[in-house]
């Protein structure tokens, strides 16, 4: 009897076991999880992880994230970045910011004509007023703090003109309340929404919003987000500028670690990544032939993300407040082997203070080259190595690797103008010099203790860093330092960081987009913003204090964008910077943000470079209308 | 009135594990290296927000005060026990800034509950149903092979048996979701149906290796209790074999194993950590370990106070309950 209702019930859970998974299986070929048609839903790789408080979309509030979609697709900007052509165009502005007087503290601004909100409103001054008004009356905004420092006042001239005035000049006000890297925090809200709500309080959910897509669901765990491509859209920036975006909907997902976001791209579950491994890579253009990275060969990886990687010290305490010292760590490092180390290679590297992207390389690395190489120290040596990139194309074509550019011009664009010569003699002499000692082959500093230096590195993010941090440190030791990496979460390292409370680490103070970044340079260098050690730094957490650095930078603040002695004086800068060469840039990052295209045509890449790969960014709506479901899906 | 004492004794123990357990809480994280205001700033800064010292400084005032964080330390943590103990409330989360703590542990509890209760119950049955046949059976050709299977699955390493199921199930043999995605509204049918299919492979995993463990011990005292002498009397006084097995050896048997896992549904309320990150399984694992990366004070404490008041909660309630299970404590 008994042994009848085992069976029974044995026979049941097996056909659960078979019915529940194939019923999703079977949905799964045509329909997304969420329920909308896989042909029509591009889906996403979610940066931030899982989103633990999902619904919070109030764009003002401290905690609210935005890289699950609501900054790339829900709000638009007013001044966004094109990263392909290296400037700034008007999102829902109809113009850049025009200054009414010589000294930059008052502008005309004008929204475009015909932009609605996703409840069909129209987009008007009257929210632009709104929004002002309402982060300067609510200090429980952290960026109620930045804006009360920048807005004097306004007059709304008409539906679609205001007069702005500013407490300070600002001669780059579209990098003050627009973006310029990741995103920015001034996003209109609507007036006829918030004005009956607490703001400080108000959560936000769902929003209504002024970019082409809408929030249509989330999943209440924050693993995945739904946007809906809005029926109106060309009542929204990105429709007038570009047309209908292609995607009907957009999912953002949350896969979990990188191995089941491999299995999601060869299972085509998942369309568009961000960061992988290199190693990743390697697994799944193997198993997914429709998978494509920026480069459809060697390097594969994008090298224009905008921040470059190396060294840095604080620059406050001996022995780095010596500019012969931090120079001998340069001529000590074999930067081949670093970046052989670190990502196999597939870097740009970068002596300058700016990142190596491409509109970057092109108006600085590029026409420095030869400055760089007649470049000497009083002795008259010449540090730097132009030959860089054919070493490094030789070393990878002797290790088998395949499409690599023959001419020199082709490889200085792949792997860069070229870094400091390794010569561990010069470095020798450098440092004895300066009273450093070699006892059996170990370095002792000027008063007689061994010298050991330690190395801050990311622990679980960031891998190009934390790789690089190891290869450094294996240079410097065979080189007869006792040199070590302290691994550590994000909170710690960066804490540690902003109070100057290190020796070295892998920190990445060097960003920038376009050919313009003086506010990151002044931001990172001016010795203004320089704070004892043991407080937390505004900026400049290096604590490097040059007059000769921050005057060029003062020269430079006054002067928009487009001044002609602009890109001269940064010039100047980077000069001084290299002789006085603060912190050791290395490598631009190397982004793995391969795509599947079995289901979309017009996805960015290296051949079609309508713009860079950036998911994360806020410009990701102006890809919408170049991705479209595959013409023969 | 012994057994007043004894009742007594152990509230007395009770509140002051919980009170000195919220206590470091409330401490420890102020001591770590990280700060969460500089964590706020940083992930406002690295947006690739240009700001003069002087917005720095006023932002950093800003979050402070809507941080709860001015004022010295003690006055800090008289407002945190208040907060606690009289309006039962961790206050907002600071990583997530004004979302109450209360509201982010409602929602991922009873997914933390539901998946570890479930599975650390299923392991402990299986687990003693099969020691003990391996302890009191154990010339059965049966029982040597589930024990054989036990000593070969418990010291594999939890990633690796979860990694094993995620390939087998989700990669090779696709019959498992890859993705955690729940259809429909409680207590709906597609709702449940949604939930227990994406919760079988997590589960599992945690079955697999925790029910190693139930095996070898449920097993060792099986066995030394069927050698005792009650258990020969009882045979030689002609009880069934199955009588001996259930009202005998697994009796006094299963007294330790009772302790333990108490001790075990204590430490559910710390979540799975592991088995959130690799099946994407929502919880109370990775929300605490953000808050202790993002020196989120108010929902670390949060998580942690909960389980301070479990595993005290659940020890007392063993403690309690003992007397009922074994005669010997409740003669003494």
């Amino acid at each position: 009897m008994y042994k009848k209702y085992g069976r029974i019930l044995f026979a049941v859970f097996l056909l659960a076991l078979v019915i529940l998974p194939s019923t999703a299986l079977v949905s799964a070929q045509d329909m997304t999880e969420v329920g909308t048609p896989r042909a029509t839903t591009l889906i996403v790789d979610q940066l931030d992880g899982r989103i633990d408080n999902p619904t919070q979309t109030n764009p003002y509030q401290a905690g609210t994230r935005f890289n699950q979609g609501l900054h790339q697709l829900a709000y638009s900007n007013m001044w966004e970045i094109n990263t392909a052509t290296g400037e700034q165009f008007p999102g829902l502005a109809a113009e850049m910011p025009e200054a009414l007087n010589d000294d930059f503290t008052s502008f005309r601004i004008t929204l475009r004509e015909n932009l609605a909100w996703s409840d069909g409103e129209p987009i008007t001054t009257a929210d632009m007023a709104f929004t002002i008004d309402m982060v300067l009356n609510t200090p429980e905004f952290p960026y109620h703090g930045f804006l009360s420092q920048v807005v004097d006042s306004y007059e709304v001239v008409d539906d679609l003109t205001m007069i702005l005035n500013t407490k300070r000049s600002e001669p780059r006000l579209g990098y003050t309340l627009g973006v310029h890297i990741w995103g920015d925090s001034f996003r209109l809200v609507p007036k006829h929404i918030w004005e009956n709500e607490d703001p400080a309080t108000f959560q936000n959910y769902p929003p209504v919003v002024s970019g082409p897509y809408t929030l249509a669901d989330v999943d209440p765990n924050g693993n995945w987000f739904l946007y809906d491509k809005r029926a109106d859209w060309e009542h929204t920036d990105v429709g007038q500028i570009f047309g209908e975006p292609g995607p009907e909907h957009v999912l953002f997902r949350f896969y979990g670690t990188e191995e089941r976001r491999i299995i999601a791209g060869i299972q085509n579950q998942l369309d568009i990544f961000t960061d992988i491994s290199p190693e990743a890579w390697d697994i799944l253009r193997d198993a997914n032939p429709n998978a494509r990275a920026w480069h459809e060969d060697f390097p594969w990886a994008n090298f224009d993300d905008p921040c470059e990687r190396g060294i840095v010290f604080s620059n406050s305490q001996e022995p780095w407040d010596n500019q012969n010292v931090r120079w001998a760590m340069a001529l000590a490092t074999d930067i081949k082997s670093v970046g052989l180390a670190t990502f196999a290679g597939i870097l740009r590297v970068s002596p300058l203070a700016v990142p190596p992207v491409q509109v970057i390389h092109d108006a600085f690395h590029k026409p420095m080259r030869d400055w760089m190489t007649e470049f000497a120290f009083e002795d008259g040596y010449q540090p730097f190595d132009p030959n860089y990139a054919v070493d490094i194309a030789a070393i990878l074509a002797d290790q088998g690797v395949e499409g690599l550019p023959e001419s020199e011009e082709a490889l200085v664009d792949l792997f860069g103008v070229g870094w400091w010569k390794h010569d561990p003699d010069k470095a020798t002499e450098m440092l004895q010099a300066e009273g450093f000692t070699l006892q059996d082959g170990a370095w002792h500093k000027p008063d007689g203790s061994p010298w050991q230096i330690t190395i801050n590195s990311p622990s679980n993010f960031e891998v190009q860093s934390q790789r690089l941090a190891f290869a450094v440190a294996d240079n410097w030791r065979a080189f007869g330092i006792d040199a070590a990496v302290q691994q550590m979460d994000s909170g710690t390292f960066w804490s540690q960081y902003s109070r100057g409370e290190f020796d070295a680490g892998s920190y990445w103070p060097g960003c920038g987009a376009l050919p313009d970044s003086w506010d990151l340079l002044d931001a990172f260098w001016h010795k203004r913003h320089i704070v004892p050690i043991g407080q937390p730094a505004p900026g400049n957490a290096m604590r490097y204090d040059s007059d000769a650095l921050s005057g060029i930078l003062d020269q430079i603040a006054p002067l928009p964008s487009d001044h002609p002695d602009t890109i001269p004086l940064l010039t100047e800068f980077e000069k001084q910077f290299i002789v006085e060469r603060p912190w050791l840039p290395m490598f631009g990052t190397s982004k793995f943000v391969p795509v599947i295209t079995t289901y979309w045509d017009g996805l960015p890449t290296a051949d079609y470079f309508y713009e860079g790969p950036w998911w994360w960014w806020s410009l990701f709506k102006y890809h919408m209308p170049f991705i479209q479901p595959k013409s023969d899906g | 009135m012994q057994f007043a004492k004894f009742v007594v004794t152990r509230l007395i123990a009770y509140v002051l594990v919980i009170w000195i357990g919220i206590t470091v809480v409330f401490f420890v994280p102020r001591f770590m290296p990280t700060d969460p205001v500089e964590a706020m700033l940083g992930r406002i800064m690295t947006r690739g927000a240009y700001m003069e010292a002087e917005q720095v400084e006023a932002m950093r005032a800003t979050l402070t005060q809507a941080f709860g964080l001015e004022g010295t330390l003690m006055e800090q943590y008289f407002g945190f026990m208040q907060r606690i103990f009289v309006t039962r409330e961790f206050g907002p989360s600071l990583s997530m800034f004004p979302t109450p703590v209360n509201e982010l542990i409602g929602r991922a509890l009873p997914w933390t509950l539901g998946l570890l209760l479930s599975s650390t119950i299923i392991a402990w049955i299986l687990g003693n149903a099969i020691g003990l046949l391996a302890g009191y059976r154990s010339r059965w050709l049966s029982s040597r092979t589930l024990e054989i299977i036990a000593i070969f699955v418990y010291p594999i390493p939890y990633y690796i048996t979860a990694l094993i199921l995620i390939i087998l199930f989700i990669h090779i043999n696709p019959i498992f979701p890859l993705f955690f995605s729940i259809r429909g509204d409680p207590p709906s049918l597609e709702f449940i149906s949604s939930v227990i299919y994406n919760s079988i492979l997590p589960a599992a995993s945690i079955v697999i290796v925790g029910f190693g463990w139930w095996v070898l011990s449920m097993k060792a005292l099986s066995s030394s209790i069927s050698e005792e002498d009650f258990v020969y009397f009882a045979k030689l006084k002609g009880a069934g074999e199955g009588r001996i097995m259930t009202a005998y050896v697994l009796r006094n048997a299963i007294l330790p194993q009772v302790t333990v896992l108490a001790l075990q549904i204590g430490t559910i309320f710390n979540g799975a950590l592991i088995t959130e990150i690799l099946f994407g399984y929502p919880g109370l694992g990775t929300m605490t370990y953000n808050a202790v990366l993002q020196a989120d004070y108010n929902l670390l404490m949060g998580t942690i106070t909960i389980s301070i008041i479990a595993v005290a909660t659940s020890t007392l309630i063993i403690d309690l309950l003992y007397p009922v299970f074994d005669p010997r404590i409740r003669q003494r």
